[in-house]
């Protein structure tokens, strides 16, 4: 405890160097802004700004981007509670209660419990985040190419049975990801896979492209024709303070929310989405009067907004500590560093020990800028909202375009970008979620290679999997994930989904 | 209930659902796979090779394929699935494929400027002045920033800019 507590004060005297403040302050004033706007969630933001910390050093480019992400977060929420138009797909549920506040004319307390919310926690995540991370990074030292191979599958089945939609489609996405992955060149043979004798595709395909394609393009195309935002509410400050009431009901759900939230992030997938999803669920089940909800009820705030803060900075736990994305914003920063020539995974906090301790520390700076910064100032980021779509979507695709030139100055990366936003956008139409395949993406090559390294260090005698206790352990968890995710599609119960309120898979 | 509307009921419940369509896509895009990764040798179970996992992975993408079709005969209809804004998507998709091709031969400023007066000032029909505003100051604005300040080496055509 006395070294965990040694070696966050070191990380905050990096944290609080005046250039690393800048940037984190910079990166939640970015976040909050891409996060407000339609077609701009924390991965297209991240995305397009990730070819702009090349430049900087590691620990700078890492809270910059961490800022951007969790402020992404909190923006979402603004453009959910006062317009009903999520910023990103974790604010959906904020709409609900958020909104009808916002018509009740009680769009100030709203806004200021999804910040407290958010705050609260942000900050327990963090505490999380420095006391799991070390000891999984310790743990995963003992991890040879089995366990991650055990460990990337049961991610992918812990992937399909969390999936907020159908478990089928989910599955489909993830193996399409998969199978992305596999372009370029193959390592281990020095093969060139599917590249169709373009030279720029043996490096295989970048997570920025297809992510920026996928998750902005797409949005773009979806929302191509629509009329202008309608008009927006800006509540003053004084406005903002809830009352003794709203606090008291706050509390419970920011609780629960925080640790469901960071449980769930710490677990591929969607996992901030999935959270606000399961927490507005849990909140309607618990509630004495579950009938407020939807009418604007302010615990169907509070619980989704603090279960997706506290997943986002879950989701950094694995990244962290075992070099593993367990979705696509963490894959992208997992990029960043890598960048700079740091191979994050278990060895990294021993390693990189003032990266590690500053970016966390770095957080506890980031949740307190993010609620000085939006509470007062909510009036001035909703001008943002003012901007016409007419001229908002030109200068998004113009910057989609310039991010994705930027990462390896090339037009490919732009092709690929385009090509993915069209498959983004027709696939939205179909009903499946996109982010399964930028997981799957990332994950593809990272599988292979440990699946074919494990075989080599056998001989090719699969029971190496099977004799190694980790790895055994994880593959029969994989097993007991797979047979309740496929149990509703064979005895027609309910599952998860249809539990907290998600719509009934299509498959089952 | 009139007789058009059940007919039009009727008709909706006939011909391929769009959780079919799409089983049948996910099918399609595995054989696809699959004959691609002929040039690559397999291995065998002990010692996969090159193509060991890509086929892996068709196969798995062609049952799941097959399961969502199976599974989708309750989702929507596919000809009531509405494309209102794929038009306009077309459009976009158009002057981006156009933009990307002019990049590296006229240079950003240029092509970033065109593209902004293609949408502001030919799809969205905003004033001349607005439209000659937004995409001058963008594209130029943009390439100092990220061109001269964040020093990324953007395209410059043959004119020096």
């Amino acid at each position: 405890m006395v070294e965990t507590f040694n070696s966050l004060m070191m990380g905050f005297s990096v944290a609080f160097q005046p250039q690393v403040l800048m940037y984190a302050f910079f990166g939640c004033i970015i976040g909050t802004l891409v996060g407000m706007m339609p077609g701009l969630g924390p991965l297209a933001g991240i995305s397009l700004l990730l070819p702009a910390t090349f430049g900087l050093n590691p620990i700078i480019a890492i809270v910059l981007l961490s800022g951007v992400y969790y402020g992404a977060m909190y923006g979402g929420s603004t453009t959910s509670i006062l317009m009903r138009i999520p910023g990103e797909a974790a604010s959906v549920m904020t709409c609900v209660d958020g909104y009808a506040m916002t018509q009740q004319g009680r769009a100030g307390p709203a806004l200021a419990i999804a910040a407290i919310g958010s705050f609260v926690a942000g900050t327990l995540g963090v505490i999380g985040l420095m006391l799991l991370a070390p000891t999984l990074a310790d743990f995963a030292l003992r991890f040879g190419p089995p366990e991650y191979t055990a460990l990337l599958l049961m991610g992918l089945f812990v992937l399909a049975y969390m999936s907020g939609g159908s478990m089928l489609k989910t599955l489909a996405m993830a193996v399409f990801g998969l199978l992305l992955g596999m372009i370029g060149i193959d390592v281990m043979s020095g093969y060139t896979r599917f590249s169709f004798g373009i030279t720029e595709l043996g490096d295989g395909v970048g997570i920025v492209p297809v992510a920026v394609g996928l998750f902005g393009i797409s949005e773009i195309l979806m929302t191509a024709g629509q009329a202008d935002p309608p008009k927006v509410q800006q509540p003053t400050l004084r406005q903002l303070v809830p009352t003794a009431s709203d606090l008291r009901q706050s509390v419970g759900p920011i609780a629960r929310g925080s640790l469901l939230g960071f449980m769930i992030g710490i677990i591929p997938g969607s996992a901030h989405i999935i959270s606000s999803f399961v927490s507005y669920g849990m909140e309607r089940r618990l509630s004495k009067t579950p009938e407020r909800f939807g009418q604007g009820a302010i615990e169907g705030v509070a619980g989704p907004e603090s279960a997706n803060n506290a997943a986002a900075t879950g989701a950094f736990v694995p990244m962290l500590a075992l070099g593993i994305p367990t979705g696509p914003v963490t894959a992208v920063m997992l990029a960043a560093i890598m960048v700079h020539g740091i191979l994050p995974g278990p060895m990294l906090i021993q390693q990189q020990p003032d990266l590690f301790w500053g970016f966390v520390a770095s957080m506890y700076v980031g949740n307190v800028v993010l609620l000085v910064l939006n509470l007062p100032m909510v009036g001035l980021f909703v001008n943002l909202l003012r901007i016409p779509y007419a001229y908002l979507y030109p200068c998004i695709l113009a910057f989609c375009i310039v991010g994705c030139y930027s990462v390896s100055n090339s037009t490919m990366d732009v092709w690929i970008m385009l090509v993915m936003g069209v498959v983004g956008y027709v696939l939205r139409k179909f009903g499946f979620d996109l982010a399964p395949v930028a997981l799957g993406l990332v994950l593809g090559p990272m599988l292979e290679l440990s699946l074919r390294q494990s075989l080599a260090m056998s001989g090719g005698d699969y029971a190496i999997f099977l004799q190694r206790p980790i790895a055994v352990t994880m593959l029969v968890l994989a097993v007991v994930l797979l047979f309740f995710a496929v149990k509703p599609l064979i005895f027609k119960g309910k599952d998860w989904r249809s539990k907290v309120g998600l719509d009934e898979p299509a498959d089952s | 209930m009139t007789e058009t509307t059940l007919q039009v009921q009727a008709a909706e419940t006939r011909g391929l659902r769009s959780d079919q369509a799409s089983g049948l896509t996910l099918l399609a895009l595995a054989g696809l796979v699959g004959w691609l990764n002929r040039e690559f040798p397999v291995g065998t179970l002990a010692d996969p090779g090159p193509g060991y996992v890509p086929l892996l992975l068709a196969v798995g993408l062609g049952v799941i394929g097959v399961l969502v079709a199976a599974f989708g005969v309750r989702s929507m209809p596919l000809r009531t699935l509405a494309w209102p804004e794929a038009t306009r998507a077309l459009v976009i998709m158009a002057a981006c494929v156009v933009a990307t091709f002019a990049l590296e031969r006229i240079g950003y400023r240029i092509t970033i400027a065109a593209l902004l007066v293609f949408f502001v000032g030919v799809v969205e029909r905003k004033a001349w002045w607005v439209t000659a505003l937004v995409a001058g100051v963008f594209s130029l604005a943009s390439y100092h920033v990220v061109g001269v300040m964040l020093k990324v080496p953007l395209p410059r055509g043959p004119w020096g800019f």
